[in-house]
């Protein structure tokens, strides 16, 4: 009986197109799209901040700290002509090499001017920069003082200290050399969002079989209300590891041939599968109460698309968690899509096993299975007049 | 063959079923007749077990349907009026899906499935999508499905509903050929020359009591012939007191 339940779920969904760009083509071009969007995001070729300097100054202290600020590859000068794509412009002003060692000045030593949509955090790494540079100058000028009283101080190498590499950074559980990529954001996230679109096939066939009285006639047929359900869940969980499948592959395979970073799928297979399935029962189970709740099909698209939009600007899906306010984050954790965006991330991203990712199985599975009992009672009623 | 007993379905306040009781003979073509809402369809979901009754016993083949549910449905077959199959599957897949989920054994499953394209005439269409269909062949697709488990009865809710008249010929004529076959059938319809052509009893259910339970000849004859089914329900149907 679940092979014919199976066969027939699997006809459907390959002869309905719209499911099929709903389940495949959306989260795989979602994939593509965001992973080359978000790339220069998570690595260091491109520059943060775009700047200009005004040198009213023209001294040799002046030249050196644009020289200095000339060496960072987050850092990118234009020339003051071209200051309407600045973010931050310096006005090194006339008395800056004289004021250098200043003990009390009335004036700032710079005058820094941003644009409106820089933000604090970019304003305070630019700072730092331009004060360790400072600091450099500063050194050398007391260096250059000190040298006719302390005849070794001109052989201290100043340089030295500000090349030296003074820390490596290791991402935690990832290979040496290896670093977070877009396309270890983007894969789990769109995984997430395209799995829950199990809505639209599940929905169309659920609620057709309902009006028509395929089920009433299913049911005469001696086919039990759990049996029903294992026939909707089992093919429906296929699918979802299919998608799961197919949009791994997309990041390893086909996002670096468009340039962008090649996705690396963990060290966990086990718990790849664990989270996948997981998610898929809690996918299935919202699709499954949606579907039954829902009177027509239209009904059921247009409040499962919403409720999936919702579960994903909640959850992390649409802007990553890391760029919210914390209290954001923590009401995030309401949304199914964030625990299994979290089992993915632990997987992809942090290098973790089934151990780790076990809360969150836990809890989507939980979450699945009440919404699979709600549905089975409503229907249950509802088939029995 | 089917006896129902002092049946009582109740909807909240509403009454949907009072008190009926009714015999089916093996091998007979029960006609069931009433307005709408008059409790013909609740009566055909009791009998297939899918809606539960408050008072009273049914059974059916000599087995109370309380006790054997699942006995009974095998041996039973409930074609629904709406076309309960799957329209994006074509005609073939939907007869090998139904036959599969009620377990008929790939051998057998085979022969019933012929036979059920045969007696439909579904020989030229098994390829075609469902939804590409026109509605009486649709209609016969639906009954092919209540077939495939070779039941012993059939309830039929309105098989020939918003069916062009040519068609709604040859269904009737499949109908009555399951007849032939020694199958009891319970047929509910709005159309009074259908159940005068091809049913052998009739019971007229008016809120939810069964107001009359003769054999179609019985009933024209009590009128001496001159009138037909449709004179004699809508007489029965307006009359407040149970004249049969």
């Amino acid at each position: 009986m679940l092979k014919q339940m199976l066969q027939k779920e699997f006809i459907l969904v390959l002869r309905d197109k719209h499911s099929l760009a709903a389940l495949f083509i959306m989260p795989f071009f979602f994939i593509l799209i965001m992973s080359m969007a978000l790339k220069d995001t998570f690595t260091n070729e491109r520059a943060l901040l775009i700047y200009e300097i005004v040198d009213l100054d023209n001294s040799q202290e002046s030249k050196m700290l644009q020289d200095f600020m000339s060496t960072s590859s987050f850092l990118q000068r234009v020339d003051s002509k071209d200051s309407s794509d600045t973010h931050l412009s310096i006005t090194i002003p006339k008395s800056f090499s004289n004021a250098l060692l200043e003990k009390e000045r009335q004036e700032p030593l710079l005058q820094l001017s941003a644009a409106p949509d820089v933000k604090q955090e970019m304003i305070m790494i630019f700072q730092a920069k331009l004060s360790a540079d400072i600091m450099r100058l500063r050194l050398m000028q007391i260096q250059k003082k000190i040298a006719p009283y302390i005849p070794d101080a001109s052989q201290l190498n100043l340089d030295r200290f500000h090349n030296e590499k003074l820390f490596d950074i290791d991402y935690r559980r990832m290979q040496d050399n290896e670093q977070p990529t877009s396309t270890q954001q983007s894969v789990p996230s769109w995984i997430v969002f395209g799995m829950f679109f199990v809505i639209i096939p599940m929905s169309t066939v659920f609620i057709n079989e309902r009006k028509q009285k395929t089920l009433m006639r299913l049911a005469s047929m001696n086919i039990s209300i759990p049996a029903l359900f294992t026939g909707k869940v089992l093919p429906y969980l296929l699918i979802n590891q299919l998608q799961v499948l197919l949009m791994i592959a997309a990041g390893v395979y086909i996002v670096p041939l468009l340039g962008g970073d090649a996705l690396t799928p963990g060290h966990s297979l086990a718990g790849l599968a664990l989270v996948s399935i997981s998610l898929s029962f809690a996918a299935i189970g919202t699709s499954v109460l949606i579907a039954t709740l829902a009177k027509t099909v239209e009904q059921a698209t247009t409040v499962g698309g919403l409720i999936n939009i919702l579960f994903g600007a909640i959850g992390g899906i649409m802007v990553p968690k890391f760029y919210m306010p914390e209290s954001m984050q923590k009401f995030a954790n309401i949304s199914p899509m964030s625990w299994g965006l979290e089992g993915f991330l632990d997987i992809f991203l942090r290098g973790y096993g089934i151990k780790e990712i076990l809360p969150e199985a836990m809890a989507l599975c939980g979450f699945g299975l009440c919404l699979l009992l709600l549905a089975a009672t409503i229907l249950s009623k509802r088939l029995r007049g | 063959m089917i006896s129902i007993n002092n049946i009582c379905k109740r909807y909240n306040q509403h009454t949907a079923l009072d008190d009926i009781n009714l015999t089916v003979s093996k091998g007979c073509i029960l006609g069931l007749l009433g307005p709408n809402g008059a409790g013909k369809t609740t009566l055909v979901s009791i009998l297939n077990g899918l809606t539960p009754y408050q008072s009273g016993t049914i059974s059916i083949f000599g087995l109370s349907l309380h006790d054997n549910l699942p006995e009974i449905r095998r041996r039973s077959s409930f074609i629904p009026q709406s076309f309960a199959f799957y329209e994006n599957l074509t005609v073939m897949e939907n007869l090998r899906f139904f036959a599969g989920i009620q377990n008929i054994k790939n051998g057998q499953a085979k022969n019933v499935i012929s036979q059920a394209i045969a007696i439909n005439r579904l020989e030229a269409m098994l390829n075609k999508r469902a939804n590409s269909l026109s509605g009486g062949q649709k209609q016969r697709l639906n009954i092919a499905i209540g077939l495939l488990n070779n039941p012993e009865v059939i309830y039929l809710d309105e098989p020939t509903a918003g069916i062009d008249p040519e068609l709604r010929n040859s269904i009737l004529q499949t109908i009555r050929s399951f007849k032939d076959a020694g199958k009891t059938i319970i047929y509910t319809s709005h159309y009074m020359q259908e159940i005068e052509q091809i049913c052998d009893e009739v019971a007229i259910i008016r809120q939810g009591r069964i107001i009359c339970h003769e054999t179609i000849e019985k009933l024209l004859n009590k009128e001496n012939g001159t009138s037909n089914l449709e004179t004699i329900f809508l007489q029965l149907t307006a009359s407040e007191e149970a004249p049969c």
